[in-house]
């Protein structure tokens, strides 16, 4: 082939007529003819990067959709790899699913037109950004950052390159969750006043994650597991394979603690809830100790507070959110039951099955990358959340209250809290 | 209470077998003990002269340096950058002693970060650069431009990087030249770069200036995704409520 040749895209050439003109058979199902089938050209081709326990479920609510085509796995990890390949492979018959050890070999692939990122919370911001930049869309697990810089620049970076963005707090597609919202956003409650945001119990993860190392144990080779790109933008601890297992949350280096693991996903229903994805509280007030129980009281320009807690719930599941306005409360969580004051209940429907929470957010992202609108957990609206996290997680941190400005995303005049916004990448990564 | 006749008869069946027992879920893994020389807390805890003593002793360890880096971040002044400057070529601690001086807002650590871009190579180099360009080092212009044309196609490309983020119209400029004189790979950075410098300078005021520098983003020879988002931003820019009437 001349180095001038030209590329001609999968797309491009099934347009260009030349398959009518030429004298083959092709199969129906690549046209799309079969029952149910969906022709190539509606077709999303998918890649994951990172894919563990979390991303082989999200994976699962991918290959249910028949528009999905996915076609590589990217994983610093062999085993996980091989795994992610056997279940792609298993799935459509074939020995096709690629897989790589470098993501920027996976983005490179003109053919993909989105990713499943599903690394770990010091990962997840700059694998999406390096996407974006690559002209790709994203489907995110959360936490989305680790930093508030971080979900600064990820919102810009989505704005700026035009992709779609959708986070992986599926609740946003819950319909539990969402019909607790639009109670709130309808004046059902009447005016808004405190809304609950569930926390992890600190007792089983505490909001200040650990600072210590585990023991230094021999590096594998690097074609097992690449510790040097399992660490990224970390800073450098030895090697141990308890963090490369999946258990590296609870570290300071590889995670937000339990303000950040649940309020990722309740903290947004909150946001949305008070018609606050543009923007996060004010103000934010810690009590309790890192032992719980803990809370964050966190104010609102509009006077709404939001109050992030680990405790003091009815019961309803895991991720549970409350919303309290001067004429009633309802409260729900991962069972998908209901409580409410007694004026609401009409509105209530009956519990469902949760996961379908995550086949109607990875459908909408779908539609979403097919229609390029914004899904419910766009880049903008879950940077806000993020950075509402990550500024209850300083004020715990710092044992104070602190007063957030929006507009400037500093904090007003403390010193030590801003400079808890960032934490420099370990070379050669930088958003 | 009454039973109830089954509508079938039952067949004679074998003798019920007994389920075999669950199997039992393996118990996850218990962390590992924390040895006591890897223990964050004392640390934590210190005050910053007794930090940067740690990084001035050459009998502590690479743990407490990290530590006592990673504390600074937060409380240290200026009397800590020369102690955190000194790691700077450090391979081990390069990066933990950028943790260190990155936040700290006295202009001695931007001093101390342009001074050792004259001392490093490769990584560490590349490092550097980063927290120049996160830190918004308008001083660091003239350097970083020189390194546009680093043999190390990535010091060439962070010292680009840098340059967006630092924006302005010296590094609109250079960044327009830029475009012109290099290749793949550190065309495609240069490229990002004046992306993120375009929107520096709209916030500037400069919309005239972002909206030239958009255009020199729209040539075919622009990576697509980059193309893509210059004209979006351009677009943008147009026919924002805010642009000039």
């Amino acid at each position: 082939m001349s180095s001038t040749a030209t590329t001609v895209h999968r797309r491009q050439f099934l347009k260009s007529g030349a398959l009518a003109a030429a004298p083959m058979i092709v199969p129906s199902s690549v046209l799309g003819r079969q029952a149910g089938a969906v022709p190539p050209s509606d077709r999303i081709v998918l890649g994951a990067i990172g894919i563990g326990s979390r991303g082989a479920y999200d994976l699962q609510a991918f290959l249910h959709q028949k528009d999905v085509q996915f076609v590589a796995v990217c994983d610093v990890r062999e085993q996980r790899r091989e795994v992610v390949k056997s279940t792609a492979d298993k799935h459509y018959g074939n020995r096709d699913c690629a897989m790589y050890s470098d993501h920027f070999e996976l983005l490179a692939r003109g053919d993909i037109d989105a990713v499943l990122i599903a690394t770990g919370d010091r990962w997840h911001a700059l694998l999406s950004i390096h996407a974006a930049q690559n002209g790709k869309d994203v489907y995110c697990e959360k936490p989305c950052s680790i930093t508030i810089a971080e979900s600064q620049a990820l919102a810009d970076a989505f704005r700026r390159y035009g992709r779609i963005y959708q986070a992986g707090t599926q609740r946003r597609n819950g319909g539990n969750f969402v019909l607790a919202v639009e109670l709130a956003r309808s004046g059902r409650l009447g005016k808004l006043r405190t809304l609950h945001a569930q926390t992890v119990q600190a007792k089983s993860m505490p909001p200040i994650p650990s600072h210590d190392w585990l023991p230094a144990e021999p590096e594998p080779s690097k074609l097992v597991v690449d510790w040097d790109r399992w660490l990224g933008p970390c800073p450098w601890r030895p090697y141990n394979h308890f963090y490369v297992q999946g258990r590296w949350r609870n570290y300071f280096d590889f995670h937000g603690g339990s303000i950040l693991e649940w309020g990722s996903h309740t903290a947004d229903l909150c946001q949305w809830a008070n018609d606050a994805d543009h923007t996060q509280p004010v103000e934010y007030s810690p009590e309790g100790d890192n032992r719980g129980p803990f809370a964050v009281h966190c104010r609102y320009a509009n006077g709404v507070m939001m109050v992030l807690r680990d405790s003091g719930w009815l019961e309803l599941g895991s991720c549970s959110v409350r919303f309290e306005g001067d004429d009633g409360w309802v409260e729900t969580g991962d069972t998908s039951k209901m409580e409410s004051s007694e004026n609401l209940r009409e509105f209530l429907h009956p519990p469902s099955d949760y996961r379908v929470a995550l086949e109607n957010h990875v459908r909408d992202f779908l539609d979403c990358v097919k229609s390029r609108s914004q899904p419910r957990a766009n880049a903008q609206a879950a940077a806000n959340t993020h950075i509402a996290c990550h500024a209850a997680y300083i004020a715990f941190q710092l044992g104070r209250k602190l007063t957030w400005d929006p507009l400037k995303a500093e904090f007003v005049g403390d010193q030590e809290a801003n400079r808890m916004r960032s934490r420099a990448m370990r070379e050669p990564w930088r958003i | 209470m009454q039973t109830s006749q089954p509508i079938i008869a039952r067949a004679p069946q074998a003798p019920a077998q007994q389920p075999p027992p669950p199997r039992a879920k393996p118990a996850p893994e218990r962390p590992p003990e924390v040895p006591p020389e890897f223990k964050a807390e004392p640390l934590l805890g210190s005050p910053p002269a007794r930090l940067i003593e740690i990084l001035k002793d050459p009998q502590a360890t690479v743990f407490q340096k990290a530590k006592a880096c990673q504390r600074l971040a937060v409380i240290a002044g200026k009397d800590a950058v020369p102690a955190l400057a000194a790691l700077l070529g450090d391979p081990q601690l390069a990066h933990y002693a950028r943790f260190g001086l990155e936040p700290i807002p006295d202009p001695s650590a931007d001093d101390a970060l342009r001074e050792a871009l004259k001392k490093l190579k490769g990584n560490l180099l590349v490092g550097v650069i980063n927290s120049l360009g996160q830190r918004r080092d308008h001083k660091a212009v003239d350097a970083l431009t020189k390194l546009l044309d680093s043999t190390d196609p990535a010091v060439a490309q962070a010292a680009a990087a840098a340059l967006g983020r630092i924006s302005g119209l010296r590094a609109a400029k250079i960044l327009e030249d830029a475009l012109r004189r290099t290749k793949p790979p550190v065309r495609t950075a240069v490229a990002a770069a004046g992306l993120v410098c375009a929107e520096g300078l709209i916030a500037e005021g400069r919309r005239d200036r972002a909206l030239a520098l958009y255009q020199s983003l729209m040539r075919p020879n622009i990576p697509q995704p980059v193309r893509l988002a210059a004209m979006h931003s351009a677009f943008a820019a147009e026919t924002s409520l805010r642009r000039p009437r």
